[in-house]
């Protein structure tokens, strides 16, 4: 049987790894991967306590709305990272964070 | 009326001058002036709203009390206030964004002066949240606007690393919230705020994840208003910005953050609340660390705009010394109103600083504090602008600066947070010594004669009011205070 538990088992080790990778990678694509992936686990977690917060036996659908405008809005959010990481790209020829690191004081 | 006709107003005009944009040739400055009036239009009508007055269906996500009013007439102001700004910059923007410069002497400018509208509706909606779902959305709706807006010189360097820096913590704040509200939603069940609320006051068990789910979310908005340790991306993202957007951030965005946290910190701070120690124990720690980082990193600072974002992190701790108050009223204004208020006098002060930086910066003045020795002597008017503009920051008695930090100082007294007190007092120390350094490099003889900074007729217009603002508010706060508590 799998209960609530696992899936916020599996939600955590998702947020974890997709923290860690921010922290730890390089590659700004790598970096941007890892941050959807901590969306996902925010999703999957949403999903699951709304699937076990049964209202008049049914899910609580306010979460999944809010899953949906999560979803929403991590696509307008990948369209404008992707769009100004590829600028950086024409104007250094590397997504390397070290691109990305001539300011500093 | 309803405001949130306002803000359908304000989206589609935004969206029809995209359009306009695109498919007409016109001046773009026309497209300026057609969103300045526009704001404007709104912001004369947002005093014919009425508090409370929020269709049915909508009363559990909206609310329009007259705190989200006050905060959507601080929106509009900095939205007009930042197009100004931008007309000003017009050259600089057309330098870095189109491929010749000289041939199209307009490109890439009409977006430039759309955008912010786009923004301004974000804040505005951001105001009136009381749900999760609406804080998030038009959280989002500001953030995503302000990806492209601090990204928007692709030419520059610079612009481009801020743009990159921005987007990754951006988006990593935006992890952090939703998984805290997904966390929130999973432990109360519930998604409006009001709801949240009622479960916690009557909280069994054990308070560990609550309080996880509330450090994630206080994380995520910690990033938006720029309190240590989320603070990391203020100096780059303001120093790399184009000037305009820099305004924006450090104000709207700002204050949009704030009026979020004012409502989440009042639900969690409330009366019998299960967490409300933790929360002002955790509330009082960032506050600390924030005056203290933000005050002495820039005492270090060359370049006036860096200066400018350490300064922003040091009113972000002020306001969250005031957030950790819980009482109910100290002369008049509870915890949020001071926040507000002090939101309100942070406004001309700032808009001042970067009025001057940019409309330089267009006039071939570099950023750096030296290359602004002799203000005073080749421009009097912006020179007194500014010392006014940085005294007020620095807090010098009958400027609005100081009306601000006297109430929340004088709340911390009020509430026996001495230790904190202490650190925003010597905070206030540091501070007079690197706005008056400014102050100080204006005022001295320059080596070599620089060319005065001229300014179009409509800042000039904005000019005298900020400075008209800062004297008003120093000497007569009443007059904030009826427009807040009406």
């Amino acid at each position: 049987m799998v209960t609530l538990n696992h899936y916020l088992i599996v939600s955590g080790m998702l947020f974890a790894i997709g923290l860690t990778g921010v922290i730890a990678r390089r590659s700004i694509l790598v970096i941007y991967m890892c941050l959807e992936l901590m969306l996902s686990a925010a999703n999957l977690t949403l999903v699951a306590f709304s699937r076990f917060h049964l209202v008049d036996g049914l899910p609580d659908y306010n979460a999944q709305a809010l899953v949906f405008f999560t979803i929403t809005v991590a696509a307008a959010e990948v369209a404008v990272g992707l769009a100004i990481i590829v600028a950086l790209f024409r104007a250094k020829h590397s997504v390397d964070v070290e691109a990305a690191g001539k300011l500093k004081g | 009326m309803s405001t949130l006709s306002l803000e359908v107003f304000l989206g589609a005009l935004a969206l029809v001058l995209l359009l306009v944009e695109t498919f007409v040739t016109v001046p773009r400055k026309l497209i300026a002036c057609a969103a300045i009036g526009g704001l404007l239009v709104a912001l004369v009508a947002l005093f014919f709203c009425a508090k409370d007055a929020v269709p049915p269906g909508l009363v559990e996500f909206y609310k329009v009390d007259s705190l989200a009013l006050f905060y959507k007439g601080l929106a509009l102001v900095s939205t007009i206030a930042v197009l100004v700004i931008a007309l000003e910059y017009a050259p600089v923007i057309n330098q870095f964004v189109a491929a010749d410069p000289e041939k199209t002497k307009e490109a890439g400018l009409g977006e430039f002066f759309a955008l912010p509208l786009i923004v301004c509706v974000g804040l505005m909606v951001m105001a009136s949240a009381v749900d999760l779902i609406t804080i998030f959305v038009s959280l989002e709706l500001t953030t995503v606007s302000f990806y492209v807006l601090v990204a928007y010189m692709r030419r520059s360097a610079s612009s481009l690393e801020a743009g990159v820096k921005y987007l990754i913590l951006g988006a990593l704040s935006t992890g952090l919230l939703v998984y805290g509200m997904a966390w929130l939603y999973g432990l109360t069940g519930q998604m409006t705020l009001a709801g949240i609320s009622d479960k916690i006051t009557h909280w069994q068990g054990s308070t560990a994840p609550l309080l996880f789910a509330v450090a994630l979310i206080l994380a995520g908005i910690g990033f938006k208003v720029a309190a240590v340790p989320f603070q990391i991306w203020v100096p780059d993202v303001y120093q790399g910005a184009p000037t305009p957007v820099t305004a924006f951030l450090s104000v709207g965005s700002k204050a949009s953050g704030f009026i979020v946290l004012s409502r989440v910190v009042t639900m969690l701070l409330a009366k019998d609340s299960a967490i409300a120690p933790q929360t002002e124990q955790m509330l009082l720690i960032i506050a600390g660390a924030t005056i203290l980082f933000g005050n002495l990193a820039a005492i270090a600072q060359t370049n006036f705009k860096r200066l400018l974002g350490y300064s922003s992190i040091s009113h972000a701790g002020y306001l969250l010394l005031a957030l950790a108050c819980t009482h109910t009223g100290a002369l008049g204004f509870t915890p949020s109103e001071i926040v507000a208020f002090y939101l309100a006098t942070y406004l001309p002060m700032t808009f001042i600083c970067f009025l001057v930086l940019a409309a330089g910066r267009a006039q071939g003045i570099n950023e750096d504090i030296a290359f602004f020795r002799g203000l005073a002597r080749t421009s009097p008017v912006l020179g007194f602008s500014l010392t006014l503009a940085l005294a007020s920051l620095a807090g010098l008695p009958l400027t609005a600066g100081f009306m601000g930090k006297f109430f929340v100082f004088f709340s911390a007294t009020l509430e026996g947070n001495y230790a904190s007190l202490l650190i925003a007092i010597i905070g206030a120390a540091a501070g007079f010594y690197y706005y008056f350094k400014v102050i100080l490099a204006i005022h001295s003889v320059p080596e070599e004669k620089l060319p005065a900074i001229r300014l179009s007729a409509l800042s000039q217009t904005l000019l005298a009011i900020l400075v008209a603002a800062i004297i008003v508010i120093g000497v007569y706060p009443d007059a904030v205070r009826n427009l807040l508590v009406k």
